[in-house]
């Protein structure tokens, strides 16, 4: 078979290979978009980084730094938790420089092995004391907000609760979907833990288990489900929503709704950047914390991939809810410690995931 | 049989395999140690026995089905005067192909309430849709991504296997369901049997279906606990790695007994004349490529579609472009057929250990081989970087190259060719055998011109499954690739992660019709030669 296949895998390739760039850093798109300027030569300098966000939101950024800096980019692509893993495993090894997670719980777990370096206060005073880590640990670049989606035909807007602590009443009962084991939920929970004690949080869990809450394993099948009218609503990130609507349009039958502004349901959860304490180039990788912080690429978040942003005086785009006061980082998020174990044990336990 | 010694490189060779095999086993029960888990403690705690129990009850229903299935349609496909055999050949192993993480996503979205099924029976009067998910739905689709495991090496079997007993049997007789019963399913138990322990592992291993289906398994409970507790995931996994091994130990004392069917490569097979049976035959096989194939591929064609009417009327572009497309999709072609290749290589030597030579060594390596496959994709991954970052030199070497990835996912996927080259092993006459030795034909030659064209339909299917499978893996392909080294399974992923619906559906198409293109090459140019 391989004879067959052979010329077929080469021509391929040389396709592929006359399809990739040049020498000289060219780009265009929404790179050029971030970076209108012209590419700067190469520094010879580079940075390896693990990101948990993916390519489609996080490439042009990445891009655009390189050609604003002309310090090479290396990527590993993959969910953060699968990547935290990787770097505890390959430890004071580990190639990466800087890791780039989706929420903070694989932060949390990497904080508590000892693996995060120190980011330069230089970097660290780019954005407020409440996104940031006191250690100076990791650093928040965009935000998300947990919202309830729901679908607009199955709930009419008039009868929209105001607050998660509604969603336990008969009204709702079957009505509501929970990522249960899902990370973003983890570390709402594990917020929601420290701001209202770990008794009312899991008594909240388990009155949603009685109210018959449905389990899903992650915000996108809630967002996608609602949109079928499968389930009623869900507490999810405000994220997915916009992206379904932009595929769809009208078709998708769900949309966000922002609870009250100082409901625990209103959190802003962020994502977050680190220097890994193993980091050979720790000032490459310091030099693309801050560029993450700067306002043309906290413009390409909120305008282009509909997230908070964070510095640079940005404002959040208007087709995004009003952003309240409550954020994780108001939190004193790394005194919570072991809170994902404890968060884990109490989720398991409510037997949400068998919901 | 003739019961000679193995030759010693091959037993050198088996004990290799098995060491380098049993890289994930070994690593896990290292960091059950180091992280102080408790597996005994955790073995008989509700947490534990209650999604076990689960996770048992799913392998069993979705084996015994699959089996059915699978053995049905080999059946149908290579006995029968059935219409349009050839096309059902090509496209029955696609299911394979499918990422669980969105295939399953796409069964939700054609099939369940308010999804394109829905849609399309709502305009002619239709609205009762049931919603899969739970025990039902993830035993319904796992039935369907899982049928080939028996399909392929079944259908390899039959085609190859003499009809004149089938024949005997009809002329003193028996009633053609009788003749499958008494004969056929004797001649296939072998095939069978290893088809259906793959069955078995691959769902209890599976994370992607049980997950959208919300049935809460083993793996969930694995999958959650990685950051949050990690000691209970390594201990949880490593209850269901020694799980795998003992139901691997229980097929082999089952096909031990089994009896073995030699075969030429001359011989004719019977073909059935399906008569009146000839539209219920057509039905199944039409229902399955509807419900396993079309189902799943028509919502990844909506997503795709819709985006590409949106960029078509200026909404937001796409953010893959055709460079994008080509450069994931020659890395998976060539890292899957390469992965093919090392594959049967590599398992065809334990086939003869065990096989022909009845080894110890080989039987033991056949057993890791095997029980591997039921090792989540993740864990794999990591133990590979936990052992190369330990090994000084020669793992400097490796790191970071696509050597380390095709070992990875020979590791992950070489069981699949395993028991199908071991059938194979155990087809080739003796009598052949003895008489090429007795000619003075060397062991190399007697290996090329005896064995191998006997063997070559079923390696072939075992190269089929290594390859379809290695198309779709994600674990490994993110963490062990070389960085810059996308295939289209991770750029699917990156995509559905963040409900790029658009971006993911589009070169999930693309890996539909590879894996099409694959399947037509290994059908239609060798398999019907032979």
């Amino acid at each position: 078979m391989l004879n067959r296949l052979l010329p077929l895998l080469i021509t391929f390739t040389l396709v592929a290979a006359a399809c990739g760039g040049s020498d000289q850093l060219q780009i265009d798109g929404l790179a050029a978009e971030i970076n209108p300027e012209e590419c700067v030569d190469g520094s010879g300098k580079e940075v390896t980084i693990y990101s948990g966000r993916t390519e489609n939101l996080i490439e042009p950024v990445l891009e655009a730094f390189a050609c604003a800096t002309g310090i090479s980019v290396q990527v590993r692509w993959g969910s953060s938790t699968q990547l935290a893993l990787l770097i505890d495993e390959e430890g004071k090894r580990s190639p990466a420089d800087v890791f780039l997670s989706r929420s903070p719980g694989p932060v949390g777990f990497l904080e508590s092995k000892g693996l995060l370096g120190t980011i330069d206060d230089s970097v660290l005073n780019l954005v407020g004391e409440e996104n940031r880590s006191a250690e100076g640990s990791w650093i928040g670049f965009s935000g998300r907000k947990r919202v309830l989606v729901h679908n607009i035909d199955l709930v009419p807007d008039a009868e929209l609760p105001s607050s998660v602590f509604d969603l336990t009443e008969e009204k709702w009962r079957g009505k509501v979907a929970i990522p249960g084991t899902n990370g973003s939920f983890v570390d709402w929970f594990t917020v929601f833990r420290d701001q209202y004690g770990t008794d009312v949080a899991a008594q909240w869990l388990n009155d949603m288990v009685d109210n018959d809450a449905r389990y899903y394993p992650n915000n996108r099948s809630i967002v996608e489900a609602a949109g079928r009218g499968e389930i009623e609503m869900g507490l999810v990130n405000h994220y997915y929503n916009y992206q379904e609507v932009a595929a769809a349009g009208d078709e998708h039958r769900a949309r966000n709704h922002d609870l009250d502004d100082n409901d625990i349901g209103s959190l802003l959860i962020i994502t977050a950047a680190t220097v890994l304490d193993s980091a050979e180039n720790s000032e490459a990788a310091n030099e693309l914390l801050a560029y993450l912080l700067t306002g043309p690429v906290q413009s390409y978040f909120t305008n282009r991939t509909f997230e908070y942003p964070l510095a640079a005086g940005v404002q959040p785009n208007a087709a995004l809810p009003k952003l309240s006061a409550l954020e994780i980082g108001s939190v004193d998020f790394d005194a919570l410690g072991g809170g994902f174990e404890e968060t884990a044990k109490i989720i398991e336990a409510s037997g949400i995931q068998n919901q | 049989m003739t019961q000679t010694r193995a030759p010693r490189e091959l037993r050198v060779f088996g004990l290799i395999c098995s060491l380098a095999f049993a890289f994930p086993g070994l690593y896990l029960i290292w960091r059950n140690f180091t992280s102080g888990a408790d597996p005994l403690g955790l073995l008989l705690a509700n947490e534990t026995l209650e999604p076990f129990w689960r996770t048992v009850r799913l392998a069993v229903l979705v084996s015994l089905s699959a089996a059915g299935l699978g053995t049905a349609l080999a059946w149908c496909t290579t006995r029968t005067d059935l219409p349009f055999r050839r096309l059902w050949r090509v496209l029955l192993p696609i299911p394979l192909v499918f990422p669980t993480f969105i295939g399953a996503a796409a069964f939700i979205r054609t099939l369940n309430p308010g999804g394109l099924a829905n849609d399309m029976f709502g305009s002619i009067g239709i609205n009762e849709t049931p919603e899969l998910r739970g025990l039902f739905g993830a035993w319904f689709v796992l039935t369907l991504f899982c049928y080939p495991y028996v399909y392929l090496p079944v259908a390899a079997r039959l085609r190859q296997l003499p009809g004149s007993f089938e024949q005997s049997a009809l002329i003193l007789g028996d009633s053609a369901p009788q003749a499958f019963r008494r004969i056929v399913l004797r001649q296939i138990s072998g095939s069978l049997t290893a088809g259906t322990l793959l069955v078995f592992l691959y769902t209890i291993s599976d994370f992607g279906a049980v997950q959208l289906m919300r049935y809460d398994t083993l793996t969930r409970a694995i999958e959650s606990n990685y950051l949050a507790r990690p000691p209970m995931a390594f201990a949880l996994s490593l209850i269901l790695l020694i799980f795998a091994g003992l139901v691997v130990l229980a097929e082999r004392s089952v096909s031990r007994r089994l009896p073995e069917v030699k075969s030429r490569r001359a011989s004719q097979p019977m073909t059935y004349m399906l008569g009146r049976w000839k539209a219920a035959a057509t039905a199944l096989v039409g229902a399955t490529l509807v419900f396993a194939v079309l189902a799943p591929t028509a919502a990844l064609v909506d997503w795709a579609a819709d985006g590409l009417l949106r960029t078509q009327r200026g909404g937001r572009p796409l953010t893959i472009d055709p460079s994008k497309v080509i450069e994931a999709a020659t890395n998976t072609l060539s890292s899957s057929v390469v992965t093919g290749f090392v594959a049967i290589m590599a398992v065809t030597p334990i086939a003869f250990l065990v096989g022909r030579y009845r080894d110890r060594i080989g039987r033991m390596t056949h057993s890791v081989v095997i029980a591997t496959f039921a090792v989540p994709g993740i864990l794999i991954a990591l133990s590979l970087r936990f052992w190369t970052i330990r090994s000084g030199f020669f793992g400097d070497l490796l790191y970071d190259s696509m050597a380390l990835l095709i070992f990875a996912y020979v590791v992950r996927f070489a069981s699949l060719a395993m028991g199908t080259a071991l059938v194979a092993v155990k087809t080739v006459p003796d009598g052949l055998h003895d008489a090429a030795s007795t000619l003075g034909a060397d062991r190399w030659r007697r290996f090329r011109s005896v064995d191998l064209p006997v063997m070559r339909p079923g390696l072939l299917a075992a190269g089929g499954l290594v390859i379809l499978s290695t198309m779709k893996e994600l674990p490994i392909s993110l963490i062990v690739a070389p960085i810059g080294f996308p295939t289209l399974t991770t750029r699917i992923f990156g995509s559905f992660e963040d409900a790029f619906v658009a971006e993911a559906g589009i070169m999930a198409v693309v890996l539909v019709c590879l894996s099409a293109l694959l399947s037509w090459f290994l059908v239609l140019r060798r398999a019907d030669h032979l």
